[in-house]
């Protein structure tokens, strides 16, 4: 159980009507969890929604076995493990504890279990997803386009560029 | 420039990818908040970084989606043909365009107000849920689809780490 006030700090439960903060208030678990703690690993299911409330996480990709390219640093109020949501599915990345982190944790299961009972809550939560994702994908199209405004020739070596857009 | 705009029937909804596989009750209610328009070669649907308050189904013609960067330049990201929707911002309340779409070809476009489809979603949280449940799935494999390609070209590349 959490507090309502702490779920309102999350960006993806902006807006939602007060009855659904009650419900995940019951399902979900505050934890703190020490600096390097790894929440989430390759190869290992997503079984768990993260909601940062304090702390930073950062998400690591490796490149190489002596580089790790990091993908994303979450900030509290941002959520990460949305496929926990979805479907179970298997990590490619690792996300890491930057430094002691306060996290509300959901578990997927569970939260799946619920969007079959409570149509309002699983319509509402996909709309959090779905406006993180649209979020992300408007950053990586500006900066992909800033970069082919800089180097024109670059264009050629891309054949998909229409996965920019959010055409469906 | 608008031409003619009339409510849609059942049997042109089904030809969107978008749509498909929903309910027959389903489809009428979209029907019924939805127009059938149609453009001119040349007509420009949104601009670029203005209020986007629709959606937009490509039922025949083609539409390009451009760009603009911050020194002028204009890119086409995407050609868009039939059965496509694009403007989909619009959806999830988020009114402001990343693109600018303009018709290349006469066309014939279904419009449904942001604001309707997220009242009927608001009294149907079903078909409101499966159909986010869509834009995510989609969403999220490009993004795995990007993630890849950009560590792809990095390890290429060694040299810009």
């Amino acid at each position: 159980m959490v507090k309502i006030e702490d779920l309102k700090r999350i960006n993806l439960l902006r807006n939602f009507p007060d009855h659904l903060f009650e419900i995940i208030a019951k399902e979900a678990q505050l934890s703190i969890f020490g600096a390097d703690t790894k929440l989430i690993a390759v190869n290992k299911p997503i079984d768990t929604f993260y909601m940062l409330i304090m702390g930073q996480v950062a998400v690591k990709r490796e490149l190489t076995p002596k580089i790790d390219i990091i993908l994303d640093n979450i900030q509290s109020g941002s959520s990460f493990g949305t496929s926990a949501l979805i479907k179970g599915s298997t990590a490619n990345y690792i996300a890491i504890c930057q430094e002691p982190c306060e996290v509300i944790t959901l578990s997927g299961e569970r939260m799946q279990q619920l969007f079959k009972e409570n149509h309002e809550l699983a319509y509402y939560m996909m709309l959090g997803v779905a406006k993180q994702y649209k979020r992300k994908m408007d950053t990586r199209a500006q900066m992909i386009m800033k970069t082919l405004n800089e180097n024109p020739e670059l264009k050629e070596d891309i054949n998909d560029i229409e996965n920019l857009t959010l055409v469906i | 420039m608008i031409g003619h705009r009339r409510m849609v029937e059942k049997d042109i909804l089904e030809k969107i990818v978008f749509l498909k596989d929903l309910p027959e009750p389903v489809l009428e209610k979209i029907g019924n908040i939805a127009h059938l328009e149609t453009f001119d070669e040349e007509g420009i649907l949104f601009r670029q970084n203005q209020e986007q308050i629709l959606v937009y189904m490509l039922v025949s013609g083609k539409v390009f989606l451009n760009c603009r960067s911050a020194l002028g330049k204009s890119l086409t990201l995407d050609e868009v043909l039939p059965g496509r929707t694009f403007g989909v911002s619009a959806l999830m309340g988020e009114t402001s365009s990343t693109f600018t779409a303009v018709c290349v070809e006469p066309c014939e476009i279904i419009t449904l107000s942001g604001e309707k489809m997220l009242e009927l979603f608001e009294n149907d949280f079903k078909t409101g849920h499966s159909l986010m449940l869509k834009v995510v799935g989609i969403f999220r494999s490009r993004m795995k689809m990007h993630t890849r390609q950009f560590l792809h070209s990095l390890a290429s590349h060694p040299e810009v780490i």
